[in-house]
């Protein structure tokens, strides 16, 4: 669990995405184009967000299955505060943020409080918000942004993808906090023993409830440049997306047990998968193949980790 | 007489490390052969080759004079030899009966399982080891510690054991099971039942043992009749170097009250409990498992927030409700189950030993990794943590020194109240002296310790005051001067307690 190991994983996973990249340059020559990059880079973005506080949620030992739902609810509420209740769209943007961030800060009191363990009690909010998003909309659907609002999801600045910006902020901040702060050793600490992290008066209850309150406040955002990016809203937006935030985030190194995890594994992880995606896809994979490769793909970095912390160990 | 079992010159490595050289030992039919060394000298693996876990490299083992390789543990409870492990082996969800027989529960004609003889069985074994009321119907998950053991021993008698290796059966018990479990391991050696038995406790090894065997560093040191060595000849064997006292104590000034409970109670756990302890002062709380000691700790230091009553601190009322407010009042507490409580194992010393005090090693809430490594490293040189730099995974490290760590962590907070629960649990008696004397030091240097332990010498020979607790509230009190073993063990346990009783 030392630096070194991070690193080694780290290396693996570095490594197995320059493979990933070269195999797949030679499968298509649309891969390596500036307009493919970018435009990956761009479809990534949401998940990405979302794996960012999903590797604090998973180092804690817990696991966070309602960020789908809550995305879905975000989007929905956008469209509602804007359309159906005529609030100006920056406002009703600025409320599906905070609604996220409400229904994240549920599921962190069901879990500190009751003391649920989050596989169930994200598992009961999974179904709860995705309910209320599907009751809010009636399978109504919500079009016709304004075009600026379209600059989140697909405009550039600087010659990126917005929302690229957005990710990249979001995550060195994430990587800072998690690497170097208090609040990041709490973190490990509740994951690695959560016992000896309340015997040593950390606040370990605060700071669960910090962690999946900013799960949700992060969906909420992603949802808002979701909506952009499609423009348009619908109730089941984001089913299923839980899965591969927590793929991302595992196959980027982090324990599902706690204790262990990183933002820099947590992004290559992001990037390999999102490589796999597109470049089997270009090459003329089906979808179902793309997955099987993503599973092949995850079993193998988890077995390769697994290999390595064994040796690395006294 | 042919020994049930006997090494003859074995090895073994791991890797490039010889944990085992040339050692031969042997068990006699009605013998207790007690082992003893310090953790890491080879007891366990010697206990591992006896049981079939491991094989020796070199040199042979012979069962009742027949040299033999076991393939496996199985195959040797088949001949006969068992072993009460240290973390017991019990299934909790299923009754007495069912663990006792598990795995060879005897069967009707039709090849069900005959309940009625396993009961009968498992009742007759029981009764054997003088445990009458325990009952076969109850779930194993619902006795106590000492009560499991029995069903442990139980189990291997059932598969007629003819040597029972025993790894630190009282290390879990207080003092009246650990006697009633010494009595039980005398009635067996009497049915002529070999037995190994390994512990900390010299007293034990005293009262119970026909001979001695003493391993350092995986070599052989000497087998011996117990009448021809002392505590202290066995500790020097042990260690390779006599241990001046495992119990400097020295005189201190006491100075102002630190820390003072009136009629603090926690639930029906902890029931009007008052005391005071000053600076400087090593106030030692005696009691059986439950008897709430430990409950006490945990409400002083807020895991467990008194429900009536006062606390003070420095004469003025306070409120502990959480470790945090504990530790910012300066209260410290090395806590009972270091594994569970005290240590993030996965972590390096370096985190471990900063855990408490994170945030003042922080700078607009970066940790500052600078000062972070400077404590590890000054901390290892202050408490003699054996180690190979700040860096390493405590996990990796020996209970002495795990132990050290925890110390390491609470001292950095600069704590002026120190509870230390079961201080030496589980750690060998180098490091025990070492623990001793670096609490007397911290005592000297003014720090109020609270220490609670269930050795009695411990508390005995460390503190200058001692408490004791029974169903929750304190009973009686002694100065250092007036606290015998006799005095202190009959107010542990309820026996001719009627006058103290009133008095508290």
């Amino acid at each position: 669990m030392t630096i070194r190991s991070f690193l080694r994983h780290e290396t693996i996973l570095l490594l197995l995405l320059v493979i990933a990249l070269i195999v797949l340059a030679q499968q298509s020559d649309r891969f390596f184009t500036t307009d493919n990059l970018l435009n990956q880079a761009r479809l990534m973005a949401e998940v990405g967000l979302l794996a960012l506080p999903m590797t604090f949620v998973i180092v804690t030992g817990g696991i966070d299955l309602s960020v789908g739902s809550i995305f879905g609810l975000a989007a929905i509420l956008l469209g509602v505060f804007w359309h159906g209740l005529g609030l100006p769209l920056p406002l009703a943007m600025a409320l599906a943020v905070l609604v996220g961030g409400i229904a994240g800060l549920g599921n962190g009191l069901i879990i500190t409080r009751f003391n649920v363990p989050p596989l169930i009690a994200t598992l009961a909010t999974l179904a709860l918000y995705r309910g209320l998003a599907e009751g809010i909309s009636q399978a109504r659907s919500v079009r016709g942004y304004p075009e600026w609002f379209f600059v989140l999801g697909q405009g550039e600045v600087l010659g990126l993808p917005t929302q690229l910006w957005f990710l990249l902020a979001i995550a060195i901040a994430a990587a800072i906090v998690l690497g170097l702060t208090t609040f990041g050793r709490t973190t490990y600490a509740i994951g690695a023993n959560e016992v000896a992290a309340r015997f040593s008066g950390l606040n370990v209850a605060r700071t669960k409830l910090l962690i999946y309150t900013g799960s949700g406040l992060v969906a909420g955002l992603a949802a808002v440049i979701f909506v952009s990016r499609v423009s348009t809203t619908r109730s089941d937006m984001g089913t299923g997306l839980e899965l591969d935030v927590i793929t991302a985030v595992v196959l980027g190194g982090t324990s599902i047990f706690g204790g262990r995890g990183t933002i820099i594994g947590t992004l290559l992880g992001l990037i390999l998968m999102q490589a796999l995606k597109s470049g089997l896809a270009l090459g003329g994979v089906k979808g179902d193949g793309t997955i099987v490769v993503i599973g092949v793909v995850l079993i193998a970095a988890i077995l390769l980790g697994n290999l390595l912390s064994r040796n690395g160990d006294g | 007489m042919t020994a049930i079992v006997e090494l003859r010159q074995v090895s073994k490595s791991f890797g490039n490390l010889k944990v085992l050289k040339d050692v031969s030992f042997d068990v006699q039919p009605g013998e207790v052969h007690a082992l003893l060394g310090e953790n890491g000298a080879g007891k366990s693996t010697l206990i591992k080759i006896i049981s079939g876990v491991l094989h020796p490299d070199e040199g042979e083992l012979r069962v009742v004079g027949e040299a033999v390789r076991l393939a496996s543990p199985r195959e040797a409870r088949g001949r006969g030899i068992a072993t009460v492990y240290q973390e017991l082996l019990l299934f909790p969800e299923l009754s007495v009966a069912e663990n006792i027989y598990l795995g060879h529960a005897p069967r009707t004609r039709w090849g069900a399982i005959d309940w009625p003889k396993m009961r009968s069985g498992a009742r007759a074994l029981l009764d054997s080891l003088d445990s009458h009321d325990l009952d076969v119907d109850t779930k194993v998950g619902l006795l106590s510690v000492a009560n499991r053991q029995r069903v442990e021993i139980a189990k291997a008698l059932s598969q007629e054991a003819r040597l029972l290796i025993m790894d630190e059966p009282t290390a879990a018990l207080a003092d009246s099971d650990a006697r009633k479990l010494l009595t039980i391991v005398r009635r067996l050696r009497d049915r002529g039942v070999g037995i190994i038995y390994v512990s900390h406790r010299m007293q034990e090894i005293f009262a119970l043992a026909d001979r001695v065997t003493v391993l350092r560093d995986g070599a052989f040191i000497a087998t011996k009749p117990i009448g021809e060595v002392t505590e202290g000849s066995l500790v020097s064997m042990m260690v390779g170097r006599s241990i001046d006292q495992l119990f400097p104590k020295t005189e201190t000034a006491r100075g102002a009250t630190v820390l003072e409970l009136r009629n603090v109670s926690h639930r029906e756990i902890v029931r009007n409990v008052s005391l005071t302890l000053r600076a400087g002062e090593i106030l030692g709380i005696a009691g059986l498992i439950g008897s709430g000691r430990t409950e006490t700790a945990l409400t002083i230091f807020g895991i467990t927030p008194a429900t009536s009553g006062e606390i003070l601190v420095d004469g003025k009322p306070v409120v502990i409700d959480s470790p945090a407010a504990a530790r910012a009042l300066g209260i410290a507490y090395v806590p009972e189950d270091r594994g569970l409580q005290g240590l993030v194992k996965p972590q390096t010393i370096r985190e471990n030993i900063s855990l408490a005090i994170i945030d003042r090693l922080a700078r607009l809430l970066l940790i500052d990794r600078r000062r972070e490594g400077q404590l590890a490293r000054e901390s290892i040189a202050r408490f003699g943590i054996r180690a190979r730099g700040p860096e390493q995974l405590v996990r990796q490290l020996s209970g002495g020194n795990q132990q050290k760590v925890v110390l390491a962590k609470w001292i950095a907070t600069e704590p002026r109240v120190l509870i230390m629960d079961e201080p030496t649990r589980g750690i060998d008696v180098g490091a025990k002296a070492e623990i001793h004397a670096l609490m007397s030091k911290l005592a000297g240097q003014g720090l109020a310790v609270l220490m609670i332990s269930s050795e009695l010498p411990e508390v005995l020979g460390m503190s200058d005051r001692v408490l004791v607790m029974r169903g929750g509230a304190v009973v009686a009190e002694f100065d250092r001067a007036d606290a015998t073993p006799d005095a202190v063990g009959s107010a542990m346990t309820a026996a001719g307690q009627s006058s103290l009783e009133g008095a508290a």
